[in-house]
């Protein structure tokens, strides 16, 4: 398999046992979490559509590096593990990190 | 103006999604604290992938479309935008969402 989708799976596969076997802090059993993810799944068209579109790059990809699999526009499809990976392992460091400032009572919110 | 475009698709990012801070309460602009700890590991990792990526050619930023401004390892600055804007634009969707979802289900 080639480097890109090679990574992207195996950072997306990091992220998914971290949470089962470490952090276990339930994200993947909210529904919060799978709605979030397909409506940011939805912007990323437009979005990373946009960086990739082969007609007038912004980020220029070595065609042997990737899977050379687009099924939405030129996006290659190991984009969307990548997607996962990145905004699956801040959505968990952001619940973790809020978890334990609350523990020590470090107070950010102003009461709404 | 063209050599701003990754710029001002984050930019465009940025602001479709203040809404969500200003009137749906996400509360992620808001926790500067909790918000900074929490982009670091990611941040690096995948600062780390893309400076490894783009010495290795894998992928590569267009010198049309970004400002040139490289920082050491060679990566756009361009990078490190996104390496912050796109999780805060997924931490503001969570939040909105929970938001939601907690006032759907006290009503």
């Amino acid at each position: 398999m080639p480097i890109y989708p090679t990574l992207a799976v195996s950072a997306a596969i990091v992220v998914i046992v971290v949470e089962l076997c470490v952090l276990r802090s339930g994200l993947f059993r909210e529904p919060a979490y799978w709605i979030s993810m397909a409506i940011c799944y939805a912007f990323m068209i437009p979005v990373d559509g946009w960086l990739t579109k082969l007609s007038a790059p912004i980020v220029i990809y070595r065609p042997e590096d990737t899977s050379g699999i687009y099924p939405i526009w030129d996006i290659p499809l190991e984009e969307y593990a990548y997607a996962f990976a990145l905004l699956t392992a801040v959505m968990l460091t952001w619940d973790r990190v809020g978890a334990s400032l609350a523990r020590r009572s470090v107070r950010e919110d102003v009461p709404a | 103006m063209d050599r701003y475009q990754y710029l001002l698709l984050m930019s465009a990012c940025v602001l479709i999604t203040l809404p969500l801070e200003l009137y749906f309460e996400a509360r992620v602009w808001r926790r500067p604290r909790r918000l900074i700890l929490a982009l670091l590991p990611a941040f690096a990792l995948f600062v780390v992938w893309d400076l490894w990526a783009t010495n290795t050619g894998t992928w590569d930023f267009s010198p049309d479309y970004t400002i040139g401004v490289t920082l050491p390892g060679g990566m756009a600055i361009e990078e490190l935008v996104f390496f912050t804007v796109i999780p805060v634009c997924g931490l503001l969707t969570l939040e909105t969402v929970r938001n939601i979802l907690r006032h759907l289900g006290s009503r």
